[in-house]
C-alpha cells in the first residue's frame, strides 16, 4: 500500500496569552502540540485552522453583551474557522497567532480562554495566498475585520522578497475597528492614525473609514483606485491581495477587471466541516472555456481564489 | 475485570457482508472515499458510504447550504456531487486502496435515473453495496417524494434490485412519515437486504432581523445530537415492526457522538452504525467509537457485539 502523509491533522494546542485589543477584538497565542510541526511548518497565509470551541463556559452573565444573551444560550456543535494571523516555527515549537472579533456563541466563549488553557484545532486547513515572487508591486486590500491573514502575508513577504514593494490599502468602518493592527493614534488630530502592525515592517499604509473617524472618508476600494489613476503602476508587474467582507472582495475584483492587475481573494463561507466533507461551503466560479457555472469548495478550493474565477453576485 | 478486548468481536453481518466493526460513515458527511485518510484510517471502519451519487453531475442549492442551530445544524446541500461517469473514473478506482467495504449511496429524480446509476456501478467489484436515497429533504424533484410514497419505494426498490446482481441493497428512510415501518415493510418486501435509518427531519431557521429563513432553499434536513432520541425511538420501532420478523439487519444513525450513542442504537436494534454530522467537528471519532465499544462490551462481558443487538428490555 502506499505511503499517505497527512497535510493536516487534529491537535492540541495550548494557550499562552489572549489578549483583548479594544472593544470586541482579540489575538490569541497558542503553543501547538510538537506533532503538530510536520504539517504546520508549510502553512502559509491565506489558509486557516478549525477550533473546538463546545467545551468552553461562557463568561459570567454579567460580561455578556446584551445583543448576544440570546445567542449565548446556544449549544455548540460545529467547530469555527479562523484564520492564521502568525505562525512561528522554531526547533522544538511552532506558536500560532489568530485575531478574532466576538460575534457570537462561539468567539463569547473563546475569549474566556487563558494561558494554559488547551484546545483542540484541526489544520492546516485550504489553499493560500500564492506569492508572486517576480512582481514588482504588492497591493495588499484589507476591509475591517477580515484583515488578519493579510497582517501574516505582509510580515512574511517582507522577509521573503526583499526587492518588491508592499503597499497596504486598510479600511474599516470606523476608527474602533482598525484595532486589529496594533492602532496608534495622533495626540493632535485623532483622525491621523499609524498601524503598528505594518509600521514595524516599513510598509506604507493607507487608511479609509466610512465615517471618517480614521484616514480619508469613504470606501478603501475607491482609495485604492484613486492610488492606480495617480501611480500608473505596471499591470504586467503588480498583483492584488484582497481580504476583507464580500462586498469591498466584489469592488477589489471589478478594480482588477478595470486596471488589468491579477487580485487574490479569500473568501469566507459558512463552514460545517472546513476539510472538504461536507459541500456546505461553496464558492460559484466562471468555467473559462464553455462560460457555465460550477461550485468550489472555499474551505478545500480556497479560502484564497482569483478574484476572476468566482462568479460575484 | 470483564473481558480482555483481543477475545471482544466486533464484527456484524450485513446481508451477505461481513464488516469489522458497527460503525460506517453517513453518506454526504464523509466525501466520497478517501477525504478521511488525513485522520483515520479507512481500515478500521465496518463500511464506508459515500456521498450521494446521481446520473448527471449536480451542482447543488445556493449558499447559505448549513445553519448551526441548538445541539444540531440544518443542511441543504441539493446533492451536490460529480456524477457516476466522473465517480466511477475518478472515486471507484481509489476504493481499492482500502480493505473496507463501501457501499455507495444513489440519489435520482425520477426511478430511471436510480436504474441506471445502479447499474453503472453494480458492475464493480470494488463496490459492496448501494443505498437508496429515497430520503432526501433539500430537492424539489425526487429524494424524498419516493421515500414518503409506499408506491414509489416498492416501484424503485424493485426495480433498482433487479439490476443490482449480488450487490448488497440498502434503502435509507426518512422520518418524515406519519408511519414508518409502512415504507420500511414495502422496501423488505421488495428485497431490500438492510434499511438504514434515519435521514434528516426537514426543518427551518429564521433570521429574526431580516424575518428571511437563513438558508437560500429556505428549508433544510436536522442532523446532529438534537434528533438523537428521535432515531433511537424510529429504530427500536421499525426493529419490533418490520426488521426483527423479517430478519434484516437496520443500520442506525442520527445524532451519535459517542460510544455510549452508538451502543443505544445497537440495543434498540440497530446491526450497524451511522457518523455523520460528529465527523465534522471531530473526523476521528468514528474510530475512536469502536474503541468505546470494546470496553463497554469489557464491563458488560459480552464477547460479541451481536448479543447486543436489539436486547432492549
Ligand atoms: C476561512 C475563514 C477564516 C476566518 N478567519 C477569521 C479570523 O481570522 N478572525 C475572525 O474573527 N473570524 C474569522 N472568520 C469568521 C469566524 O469563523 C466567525 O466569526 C465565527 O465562526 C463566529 O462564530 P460565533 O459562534 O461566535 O458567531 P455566529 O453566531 O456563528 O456568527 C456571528 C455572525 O456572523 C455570521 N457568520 C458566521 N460565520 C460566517 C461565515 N463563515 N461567513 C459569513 N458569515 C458568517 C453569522 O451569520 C452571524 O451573523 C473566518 C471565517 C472563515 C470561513
Ligand atoms: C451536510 C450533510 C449532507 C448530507 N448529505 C446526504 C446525502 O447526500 N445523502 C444521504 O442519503 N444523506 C445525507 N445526509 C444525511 C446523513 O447521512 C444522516 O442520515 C443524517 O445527517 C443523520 O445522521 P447524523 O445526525 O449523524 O448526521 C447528509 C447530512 C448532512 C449533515
Ligand atoms: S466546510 Fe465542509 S466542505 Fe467546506
Amino acid at each position: 500500500m502506499e505511503h499517505h502523509l497527512p497535510k493536516k491533522g487534529i491537535f492540541n494546542a495550548s494557550v499562552l496569552q489572549n489578549k483583548n485589543l479594544g472593544d470586541k477584538f482579540y489575538r490569541i497565542t497558542l503553543e501547538l502540540e510538537k506533532n503538530g510541526k510536520s504539517v504546520f511548518s508549510s502553512a502559509v497565509p491565506g489558509q486557516f485552522v478549525e477550533i473546538d470551541v463546545s467545551r468552553l463556559a461562557l463568561p459570567a452573565e454579567n460580561l455578556i453583551p446584551p445583543q448576544y444573551s440570546d445567542a449565548a444560550k446556544r449549544n455548540i456543535i460545529l467547530r469555527r474557522p479562523f484564520s492564521f494571523a502568525d505562525i512561528v516555527c522554531s526547533e522544538d515549537s511552532v506558536i500560532v497567532e489568530i485575531l478574532y472579533t466576538v460575534l457570537g456563541p462561539a468567539t463569547m466563549r473563546m475569549k474566556t480562554l487563558k494561558s494554559g488553557d488547551t484546545i483542540s484545532l484541526i489544520g492546516p486547513l485550504g489553499n493560500g495566498f500564492s506569492i508572486s515572487e517576480n512582481k514588482k508591486t504588492a497591493i495588499l486590500v484589507a476591509g475591517g475585520m477580515g484583515a488578519p491573514p493579510l497582517v501574516h502575508l505582509s510580515g512574511l513577504m517582507k522577509s521573503q522578497c526583499k526587492d518588491m514593494e508592499i503597499i497596504v490599502f486598510v479600511g474599516a468602518k470606523s476608527i474602533s475597528e482598525l484595532a486589529f493592527f496594533d492602532l496608534k493614534i495622533d495626540k493632535l488630530i485623532k483622525t491621523k492614525v499609524k498601524l503598528g502592525e505594518f509600521e514595524k515592517h516599513n510598509i506604507k499604509t493607507h487608511i479609509s473609514t466610512d465615517d471618517g473617524s480614521a484616514g480619508l472618508k469613504g470606501f478603501v476600494t475607491d482609495m485604492l483606485k484613486n492610488w492606480l489613476i495617480q501611480n500608473k503602476p505596471d499591470a504586467k508587474d503588480t498583483v492584488i491581495y484582497a481580504c476583507g467582507p464580500e462586498a469591498m472582495l466584489r469592488a477589489s475584483a471589478a478594480v482588477s477587471t478595470e486596471f488589468k492587475i491579477r487580485c487574490q481573494v479569500s473568501l469566507e463561507r459558512r463552514m460545517a466541516c472546513g476539510t472538504g466533507l461536507c459541500q456546505s461551503c461553496a464558492v460559484k466560479c466562471l468555467n473559462k472555456e464553455d462560460g457555465s457555472n460550477f461550485y468550489k469548495l472555499c474551505c478545500k478550493d480556497g479560502p484564497v481564489f482569483w478574484s476572476d474565477e468566482v462568479v460575484w453576485e | 475485570m470483564g473481558i480482555e478486548h483481543k477475545n471482544i468481536d466486533l464484527s456484524v453481518k450485513l446481508g451477505s457482508t461481513s464488516l469489522k466493526n458497527p460503525l460506517m460513515t453517513a453518506s454526504g458527511t464523509c466525501g466520497y472515499v478517501d477525504e478521511l485518510d488525513d485522520f483515520i484510517d479507512i481500515n478500521k471502519l465496518g463500511g464506508y458510504i459515500t456521498k450521494s451519487i446521481t446520473i448527471k453531475p449536480r451542482l447543488g442549492n445556493d449558499v447559505p447550504r448549513i445553519v448551526e442551530t441548538d445541539s444540531g445544524m440544518l443542511n441543504a446541500i441539493g446533492l451536490a456531487n460529480i456524477g457516476v461517469e466522473k465517480f466511477i473514473k475518478e472515486k471507484v478506482p481509489l476504493m481499492g486502496r482500502y480493505k473496507t467495504p463501501f457501499f455507495v449511496n444513489i440519489a435520482g429524480q425520477i426511478i430511471d435515473d436510480y436504474v441506471a446509476v445502479a447499474d453503472k456501478l453494480a458492475q464493480f467489484k470494488q463496490i459492496t453495496g448501494l443505498e437508496l436515497n429515497i430520503s432526501c429533504p433539500n430537492v424539489k424533484q425526487g429524494g424524498i417524494t419516493f421515500g414518503t410514497d409506499p408506491a414509489l419505494v416498492k416501484q424503485i426498490t424493485c426495480e433498482v434490485k433487479k439490476v443490482i446482481r449480488d450487490k448488497i441493497l440498502i434503502v435509507k428512510l426518512t422520518p418524515n412519515v406519519t408511519n414508518i415501518s409502512t415504507i420500511a415493510k414495502v422496501a423488505v418486501d421488495c428485497g431490500a437486504d438492510a434499511l438504514s435509518l434515519i435521514n434528516t427531519f426537514t426543518a427551518m431557521v429564521i433570521d429574526i432581523e431580516s424575518r428571511k429563513p437563513v438558508l437560500a432553499n429556505r428549508t433544510g434536513g436536522l442532523s446532529g445530537p438534537a434528533i438523537k432520541p428521535i432515531a433511537v425511538y424510529l429504530v427500536n420501532k421499525v426493529y419490533n415492526e418490520v426488521a426483527k420478523p423479517a430478519g434484516i439487519p437496520l443500520i442506525g444513525g442520527g445524532g451519535i457522538r459517542t460510544a455510549s450513542d452508538a451502543i443505544e442504537f445497537i440495543i434498540a436494534g440497530a446491526t450497524a452504525v451511522t457518523i455523520g454530522t460528529a465527523s465534522f467537528a471531530n473526523p476521528d471519532c468514528s474510530v475512536k467509537i469502536a474503541e468505546g465499544m470494546k470496553n463497554y462490551c469489557a464491563r458488560h462481558k459480552l464477547s460479541s457485539i451481536t448479543e447486543l443487538i436489539g436486547s432492549l428490555k
